[in-house]
């Protein structure tokens, strides 16, 4: 089982910011093998060639959560990518390294997380067990299948590419954005945690704020999918005494899907903003969608799809 | 320069310092912990394979916790303090329990307990773990936990630099703020050094790139001894080529090495427990066999997990697999992982006893991997230092609580000294030419990857000895390129690679002057563990380029030395 080593030059754009100089571009030059994960081609670019290179990383094996940063455009992990993979994935040897995205950069590629720690802490990220579990007087046993579930969802490393790749983040202040909806939802749903009501009150309202892009789904380097943390936090809304505006609009949005699927087999984006958002507010949209010339897709007249009858079946879940 | 009063400063917010910290706040004492970076990117968030617990009613049912202190004692090869292992078995279940209400997702049997598996050196299965990332998932419960209380400041992101002592009693910290290089004294009636490893000092080491070996060289400077400092240990199964940890769990779980030819050898060197002989066994019988030509073109072997299956792999030793995958493009369901040696855990450590407490100086306490219990001797069993860092991180608490009950304040006025420590620090920033602290680090790690390594020899040492006294002289001409104050890593890179020299120079001339074989320590001139004169511990001090050396006494209490046998 030799492993086969390949040596290549590569050259590393690296965006350089300061504070006094602003932003520019720096090269560097460097000679890599098929195991050379950028982190360590950083770390060689800081210890012989240039000491002035900012940028964090720490365990070099993806769980700490330091090393997110642009590559080649891509929000990812540094020591999670190799050097000569991303030279074959995109047919290049220039390769560019840049800070994430959405935060304040500090200096070359460290940014400020300030934002994205507040964010965690929002959501009370711990868990608030009963006062018997605490003392040790009583056992509150994990079922496998819910620590399996759980554990999907803990695995999130604070590394914050979902929250710098995240379109709702960036709209939308109230919104929690990806990474503590995640931590909120893992702690929402463990069975031993006491304080399932005020989580609710902090967590819903802000989930019908997501817009499903699934950038934090592909991005996430742990694969956790915080959308899929959203979705089930969704389904608690049925159970939510007081109901924000925003709950409401998004239920009535979902209804209105389901609606439309059922009667026609098909979404019918006009008839679904009709519903959801009334006729003021789809007004609104619409002047919108003119004016970024997407109003001819909300216009189409949707003809019902032939097996329709099928279509209805499984809606009624039959 | 500026300051603050805390009663406590813990330097390290690592599962350690976290633990202690929690402990002291909660008894309502004002604590500061100061972290090079975020709590949860400390060191700690790397441990894979688990936490071994003693757990009644969850154990086999033959086990109890004298058999899990003695397999720690041999383990040790019979330089651990025996009154430490016993204390470290006897609470290990209460923490394991502890941290599970806390909210650790533990993997469970069947019926909600918490599961177990084998580990290296264990008589019965003893090991606690959350899938492969153990080490994370403890470190984002304290974390979570800690800063919850509300009643601890975090100053994340700043480097702590100096300890501040007066004749008996420490009285503070100097630390930069990393973001403006602001440096700021910690005036504390008590500090907590639970700053973690060093395996930076070694060309290949398993260890995050912050662990530089900072809280060892602060308490070197500061006068107070190292305990042990020769005993390295190295983790036989690294990833081959980036030295990225393939956990020893995949041993517990069943993975068998292999040499070139496909034998299992371990059969030639740990006849009895094979696979799963402790680490500095497996380690040197891998190097063994690459030098007797029975390893891989490179230097590395096989390890073999694709009998478990693939499911079983996925599940359990997800992080393996995954590291296989991607650092080395390995399938381990279907091939053979390539792995050797490398740098993995310190043993030696800032001198205390099984409170935490140093005895060189009043008010400094120790926990974690900075600091030598001793529990681990001469070499740590697999899944014991998670389980040390918070039983002792909480023991070490409870002692600074009752220190801070009786203290009073002193008369003295130690400003100067702060200062003095900032005009150090600030050194390397003045000097306007000389070398980069990267060409000094890069011979360091070199010289003690081979020198001072898996195999020693009285020559190789003694060479070791002097290329770190050069590298030392060459120290003194480092300067500092980048002039901004912002973020400036490469002024705390000069400043780390300060500790790292006074560090390896420790470790080097201690390592010479133990003329015996004991657990990590293999002198290929004394191969033999030598109990007549070497059953001791070693205390050692730094003055100036001199290393003093003392000894104490290793604590018995219920076990003899006997031979070593797998
Ligand atoms: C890859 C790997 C896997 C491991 N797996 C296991 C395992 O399965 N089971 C097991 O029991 N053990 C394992 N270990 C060992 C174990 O993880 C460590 O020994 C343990 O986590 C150390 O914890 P700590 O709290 O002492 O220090 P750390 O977690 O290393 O924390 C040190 C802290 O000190 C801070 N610090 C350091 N220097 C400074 C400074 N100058 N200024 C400010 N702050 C500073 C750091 O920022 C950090 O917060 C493993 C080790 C490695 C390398
Ligand atoms: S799916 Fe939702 S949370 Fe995820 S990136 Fe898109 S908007 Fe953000
Ligand atoms: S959810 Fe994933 S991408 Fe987002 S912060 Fe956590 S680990 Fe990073
Ligand atoms: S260095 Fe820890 S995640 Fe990349």
């Amino acid at each position: 089982m030799s492993l086969q080593n390949e040596e290549m030059e590569v050259i590393i754009k690296v965006k350089r910011f300061s504070q006094d100089k602003g932003s520019w571009w720096q090269e560097y030059k460097l000679k890599v093998d098929r195991f050379t994960q950028f982190t360590e081609a950083l770390r060689r670019i800081k210890t012989e060639q240039d000491p002035t290179l900012a940028y964090r990383a720490a365990c070099h094996m993806a769980v700490c959560g330091s090393c997110g940063m642009k590559i080649n455009g891509e929000p990812r992990l540094a020591c999670k990518t190799l050097v000569i993979d991303t030279v074959k994935k995109y047919g290049s040897n220039v390769i560019t390294l840049e800070p994430m995205d959405y935060f304040t950069p500090v200096k070359d590629l460290v940014v400020n997380l300030d934002d994205f720690y507040e964010r965690m802490y929002k959501v009370k990220p711990r868990l608030y067990p009963s006062e018997e579990v605490l003392k040790g007087e009583a056992e509150h046993r994990l079922k496998p299948e819910d620590q399996r579930m759980l554990w999907k969802f803990a695995q999130c490393i604070w590394c914050g590419l979902c929250v710098s790749s995240c379109p709702s983040v960036r709209n939308d202040p109230e919104f929690l954005g990806p990474a503590a909806h995640a931590k909120g939802f893992r702690f929402l749903a463990d069975p031993r945690d006491t304080i399932t009501e005020e989580r609710e009150k902090i967590l819903l309202d802000s989930a019908w704020r997501c817009t499903y892009c699934y950038m934090c789904y592909n991005v996430c380097p742990r694969d956790v999918e915080p959308v899929t943390a959203i979705k089930k936090t969704r389904a608690y809304t049925k159970l939510a005494k007081v109901k924000s505006p925003v709950i409401e609009t998004g239920e009535k949005h979902t209804q209105a899907v389901f609606e439309s699927i059922f009667e026609s087999g098909k979404l019918e984006e006009a008839k679904v903003y009709l519903s959801t958002y009334g006729v003021i507010g789809s007004l609104r949209d619409m002047i919108y969608l003119l004016q970024s010339g997407k109003l001819k897709y909300a216009l189409v007249k949707e003809k019902p799809v032939e097996n329709i009858s099928e279509v209805r079946k499984i809606l009624r879940g039959e | 320069m500026e300051k603050v009063n805390y009663d406590v400063v813990v330097v390290g917010a690592g599962l350690a310092g976290l633990m202690a910290s929690h402990e002291i706040a909660s008894a309502g004492y004002s604590v500061a912990v100061i972290s090079k970076v975020f709590p949860t990117r400390s060191h700690s968030s790397s441990a894979e394979g688990g936490i071994a617990a003693y757990i009644e009613g969850n154990s086999d049912p033959n086990d109890n916790p004298d058999y899990m202190a003695y397999d720690t004692i041999k383990g040790g090869d019979y330089l651990v303090d025996q009154d430490a292992a016993e204390l470290l078995s006897y609470k290990s279940g209460e923490i394991v329990r502890t941290l599970e209400s806390w909210g650790t997702l533990f993997n469970r049997q069947p019926d909600g307990r918490v599961a177990v598996r084998y580990f290296g050196g264990q008589t019965y299965p003893r090991t606690r773990f959350v899938g492969d990332k153990t080490g994370m998932a403890l470190l984002h419960t304290v974390y979570e936990r800690t800063s919850g209380l509300g009643k601890v400041d975090f100053y994340f992101e700043w480097f702590a630099w100096e300890l501040i002592r007066d004749d008996s009693r420490v009285r503070g910290v100097v630390a930069f703020d990393m973001r403006n290089m602001v440096p700021v004294f910690f005036k504390a009636k008590a500090v907590v050094m639970a700053s973690g490893g060093m395996g930076m000092l070694y060309k290949h080491s398993t260890n995050s790139y912050i662990n530089t070996g900072d809280g060892y060289a602060m308490a070197l400077r500061a006068r107070v001894a190292l305990k042990d400092p020769e005993f390295v240990q190295f983790h036989p199964t690294a990833l081959y080529p980036s030295d990225i940890l393939i956990s020893e769990a995949a041993r517990g779980e069943g993975g068998i090495l292999r040499n070139n030819k496909g034998e299992r050898f371990m059969a030639r060197y740990a006849p009895k427990k094979l696979d799963l002989a402790p680490r500095d066994i497996a380690s040197r019988a891998i190097l063994t066999e690459v030098k007797e030509g029975r390893g891989f073109p490179g230097g590395y072997v096989g390890l073999d997990l694709t009998h478990l299956g693939e499911e079983y792999i996925k599940e359990r030793l997800a992080l393996a697999y995954e590291a296989a995958k991607s650092f080395a493009g390995i399938d381990a369901t279907k091939e053979m992982i390539p792995v050797r040696p490398a740098q993995h855990y310190y043993m030696g450590g800032i001198d205390v006893d099984i409170t935490g407490r140093n005895p060189d100086l009043i008010g400094l306490f120790a926990a974690g991997e900075a600091a030598c219990v001793s529990v681990h001797g001469a070499n740590r069993l697999g899944s014991n230092s998670l389980l040390e860092t918070l039983v002792f991180g909480r023991e070490t608490g409870r002692a600074v609580v009752e220190f801070l009950r009786s203290y009073s304040e002193p008369s003295s006025d130690i400003d100067k000294e702060a200062e003095k420590a900032e005009q150090t620090a600030y050194d390397v920033v003045k000097r306007e030419s000389g070398v980069h602290f990267g060409e000094v680090v890069n011979k360091l790690r070199e010289v003690m990857w081979e020198d001072v390594g898996v195999f020693r020899t009285e020559d190789g040492m003694k060479n070791a000895v002097s290329e770190i006294m050069k590298l030392r002289d060459m120290a003194k001409d480092t300067y500092v390129l980048d002039k901004s104050k912002v973020y400036n890593t490469e002024f705390y890179n000069a400043l780390e690679m300060k500790n790292m020299l006074d560090l390896a120079l420790v470790i080097a001339v201690t390592a010479l002057n133990r003329k015996e074989s004991r657990g990590a320590h293999y002198r290929l001139d004394y191969p033999k563990r030598d109990d007549e004169n070497w059953l001791k511990h070693t205390i050692a001090y730094l003055r100036g380029n001199t290393v003093e050396i003392t000894y104490k006494p290793v604590k018995m209490t219920k076990w003899k030395p006997e031979e070593r046998v797998y």
